[in-house]
């Protein structure tokens, strides 16, 4: 995505490894974050996102590499003096001070009057949506307003970056929701680098500007969001992000920018090399996302390329409808959903059926 | 439940068990005779005003009093620091370290006294107040461990993270965050060190010098049958205010575990 | 926190050696001089080389010792038996009976006699066991009686219930923690799979709190051994224990060699009976599973 190209580097990160004892948690960081960027660190837990995002923090030191923010090395530079502020996962909000004192907590050594100081926390508070509230007692609040004191408090220092770590993961799910849009919005408002750590695939592709998918202490991939989805750099990074078929399949000649490869069910098919990433020594397969499968109605034409199959499975979701089909004879089975619409009566197990697919939504893993 | 009616009685009757000597106490304190037994001959504070006119009585509560108070301050002390130690760091020599403080829970107070003794009869140390103070302290010591560790373990790691993240100094967020939060463990923590202190015998009794202290005093008293009421009136008061020191200690503990937003899980040990 | 392994294991060890050090110079210094002392020959408050065991020679062959020992140990023993009995119910009772938000209640109650001065409860159950006391003045009040029973002249017995009592809510915690622990929805499958009450209790919950009951084994049983108030106050010195043969050695015969060898003889046999306790336990608790 061009948003993020021109803007200048706010953190970079050289070769950050880090250990834990014998536990090699980071294993070779490299990349850089821009100014004003919604970044996030996407991964299952144990990869390592919430390690790197305190090496970011001054909360872990690392074992050898350079974190660099706003074009200065970190290393020595303890937590309270970075310019970086975090939101905690279970929000840290100290027990025993009101929301105010909570949320004017860093002003402490703040130079400016007492009066402008409560004018700064009042304004805080009215940015998250809790005008009103600095005279009450932290441990009074409900998790949705713990995780807005803990925006305020962290942002009315305007750090360079604001770190969020899995912010959303102790709220319920509508909640959540309504979280994420709200944080999208402040992040505009503010205009500041937020970096978010989250376990939730779509949180991540829904808020980011881009995003760095992590494995096992390394970076699997770091891209938009929508490069993420359509051309996933690794098998692994295809699974972890939605749902993908993988189809077993022979490369047939690799020339200049084509490939051309022998799909198990699919048939032949050419693919552009920018849909083919580089080689990781697996065992050939293309991916194909679900809704880039078409079942063909009788007598419908197919746009690109057609393949016959038999329904396996039906799973209805209300305004989708999962099929589990089986292609052309063989036992590759794919997942594909279509939208219920009127008139399109949901099919049974055991139909025989068209797919349409199209070549250019083929991802080669290799 | 049929069955746990049974056990309720059962419990009641345990608790008049535990409870028998300390309630048998205040009866035979304000009792007007100086045989300790039924049937109650009549009502008297008499023993109380003997109790209170005697004047080594007053000095040796003097001394506890100046004993328990430094025990409970030191042991607090060493306490934070190792409480501390052993909730948030990991170091070589933990478990052996730990190990050592806590013994003297499981110690019999006469190995930990003679041991003592002979150290410092050894080092020619004069015996006094501050010999019984070392002891104490080295008594005191693991349930001061045990009731701060317990209010460092309610008290979330983030907190601390937080207020660093902040902008503020190490020693500032040990002033601003950790210290108010587990002040009611050190309040805890003191109270019920005071009460051992208070209470101890066997320590003060063989690191004491020739001043006894109260717990000393009240066993030598106990000898002499004429002086039985006016130490029962005197323990009367003793339990009394052990109550209220524990009744305070436990209202403190209770509160340090809501204001951490932990769940109460019971009492002391 | 910032902190590699090493540097938080500085800060560390940093804090814990003020405690620490207080410890291992008031208490590791001191046992480790008892040990020493133990071999050494002492007569009139000093002690002398050359290394002998003749301390321990002593111990093994004069009766008195032994005798003395084993008192010891007969009373922990009953006095442990007795708390543990009586107190497992009173857990059981708690943990399970009692409304969560009242438990903690219930423990403070249990638990506030034992913060009461020591001596003056110890005292408290000569008044009421001794001659023509308390308790003879109820029994024959009664009329249960003519003569009086005074317990207190049975200077054992006395011990041991003034003991039971004083270390009643030592057995009644650890073994409340361990039926805590016992998750409410295996007794619940237990009855389920047609199990009647007894037969669950005694398959599901007593099993899986017998962590709890070693633990208030030993916490009763190791303390008690080394008792020296009770003995001192109760059998007014005619029923002595170990602890109190200890004090005369050390204080009265002013033989610190001998006082020495008695403590680490009654310590190494407490611990070697502790080990043993908690290993048998250990192999019957592994062949259950």
């Amino acid at each position: 995505m061009t948003f993020s190209a021109d803007r200048p580097t706010m953190i970079e990160f050289k070769d950050v490894h880090k250990y834990y004892g014998d536990y090699h948690a980071l294993r070779g960081i490299n990349g850089t974050i821009k100014a004003g960027e919604f970044f996030s660190l996407l991964g299952p837990s144990g990869c390592g996102k919430t390690t790197l995002l305190r090496t970011i923090a001054g909360f872990e030191d690392i074992s050898s590499g350079v974190v660099m923010i706003d074009g200065k090395d970190m290393a020595g530079v303890p937590a309270n003096v970075r310019p970086t502020n975090m939101v905690f996962q279970s929000y840290a909000i100290f027990p025993h001070m009101s929301v105010a004192e909570n949320v004017g907590f860093g002003l402490r050594r703040d130079p400016r009057s007492k009066a402008e100081k409560a004018q700064a926390v009042a304004e805080a508070l009215e940015m998250v949506g809790l005008k009103g509230y600095g005279n009450r007692a932290a441990h009074a609040l409900s998790g949705g307003q713990r995780q807005r004191v803990a925006l305020a408090r962290a942002l009315i220092l305007k750090p360079k970056v604001l770190l969020l770590d899995e912010p959303l993961s102790a709220l319920d799910k509508k909640m959540r929701e309504h979280m994420q849009v709200e944080l999208i919005k402040l992040q505009r408002q503010v205009g500041i680098t937020f970096i978010l750590v989250t376990h939730d695939q779509e949180e991540a592709l829904v808020m980011s500007d881009r995003i760095a998918v992590m494995f096992e202490g390394e970076i699997a991939q770091l891209a938009d969001p929508e490069t993420l989805y359509r051309r996933p750099a690794t098998r692994k990074v295809a699974d972890f992000i939605g749902t993908m078929n993988f189809i077993p399949a022979e490369i047939l000649s690799e020339s200049g920018d084509k490939v051309e490869v022998e799909a198990k069910g699919l048939g032949r098919a050419t693919l552009d090399i920018s849909q083919a990433p580089a080689r990781t020594g697996e065992t050939p397969v293309v991916g194909l996302r679900p809704e880039t499968l078409t079942l063909l109605y009788d007598g419908q034409p197919a746009a690109e390329r057609e393949t016959e199959g038999v329904i396996d499975e039906v799973i209805y979701f209300g305004d989708m409808t999962y099929y589990d089909v089986y292609l052309g004879g063989t036992d590759v089975e794919v997942r594909l959903s279509m939208r219920n619409v009127p008139g399109r009566p949901v099919l049974e197990v055991g139909a025989k059926v068209r797919v349409a697919w199209s070549p250019q939504a083929l991802v080669l893993f290799r | 439940m049929k069955q746990g009616t049974g056990l309720g009685v059962y419990a009641v009757i345990y608790l008049v068990f535990l409870y028998a000597p300390i309630l048998i106490l205040p009866v035979f304190a304000l009792n007007d005779s100086q045989v300790v037994a039924f049937p109650l001959k009549g009502f008297t504070t008499r023993w109380f005003g003997e109790m209170w006119a005697d004047a080594n009585l007053r000095s040796a509560l003097l001394r506890s009093l100046v004993i328990a108070f430094s025990t409970a301050t030191i042991a607090t002390i060493l306490g934070l620091f190792a409480a501390r130690a052993s909730v948030r760091y990991r170091f070589p020599g933990k478990p052996a370290a730990m190990g050592l403080i806590m013994l003297p829970m499981v110690l019999p107070d006469i190995v930990v006294a003679m041991a003592l003794l002979i150290v410092l009869l050894s080092l020619s140390v004069p015996l006094s107040m501050l010999t019984i103070i070392m002891g104490h302290v080295l008594l005191c010591m693991p349930f001061a461990v045990a009731i701060l560790t317990s209010a460092f373990q309610s008290l979330d790691r983030s907190l601390e993270e937080a207020a660093l993240d902040l902008g503020e100094s190490r020693a500032a967020t040990f002033r601003l965050i950790i210290l108010p939060l587990v002040m009611p463990g050190i309040i805890a923590s003191f109270l019920i060190c005071f009460t051992i202190s208070i209470d101890e015998f066997v320590l003060a009794n063989f690191l004491g010098s020739g001043k006894p202290v109260l717990s000393v005093y009240i066993f030598g008293q106990f000898r002499f049958p004429a002086k039985v009421p006016s130490m029962l009136a005197l323990g009367t008061l003793l339990v009394l205010f052990s109550i209220i020191l524990l009744g305070i200690a436990e209202y403190f503990r209770r509160r340090g575990v809501a204001k951490a937003g932990g769940k109460d899980s019971g009492g002391f040990l | 926190m910032a902190q590699t392994p090493s540097s938080e294991a500085r800060a560390g060890l940093k804090l814990i050696s003020p405690p620490a050090l207080y410890a291992i110079l008031m208490l590791a210094a001191p046992l480790a001089t008892v040990l020493v002392y133990s071999v050494l020959t002492g007569e009139r408050g000093r002690v002398s080389l050359p290394l002998t065991l003749e301390n321990y020679y002593d111990l093994v062959t004069r009766p008195v010792y032994s005798a003395l020992m084993f008192r010891s140990l007969t009373v922990s023993f009953f006095v442990t038996l007795a708390t543990v009995l009586l107190a497992y119910p009173i857990a059981y009772f708690v943990s399970f009976h009692v409304a969560p938000s009242r438990k903690a209640l219930w423990l403070f109650l249990i638990t506030i006699p034992f913060w009461t001065s020591y001596i003056i409860r110890v005292a408290l159950w000569r008044t009421i066991l001794g001659y023509d006391g308390i308790f003879d003045s109820v029994v024959m009040g009664l009329g249960i009686t003519d003569t009086q029973p005074n317990i207190l002249s049975n200077g054992v017995l006395s011990i041991i219930i003034t003991l039971a009592h004083a270390y009643a809510p030592f057995a009644v915690l650890p073994i409340f923690v361990s039926l805590e622990k016992v998750d409410r929805s295996l007794l619940e499958a237990g009855q389920d799979l047609g199990e009647s009450r007894l037969m669950t209790f005694l398959r599901v919950t007593l099993p899986l709190s017998l962590p709890g009951v070693v633990a208030a084994v030993l916490i009763v049983f190791i303390p008690t051994v080394g008792d020296y108030v009770t003995p001192e106050l109760i059998g007014g010195g005619k029923t002595p224990m170990i602890a109190n043969l200890m004090e005369v050695a050390m204080l009265k015969q002013r033989d610190q060699a001998l006082g020495s060898a008695i403590a680490v003889a009654a310590m190494t046999i407490v611990a070697l009976i502790s080990v043993f306790f908690v290993l048998w336990n250990k192999r019957y608790l592994g062949g259950r599973k």
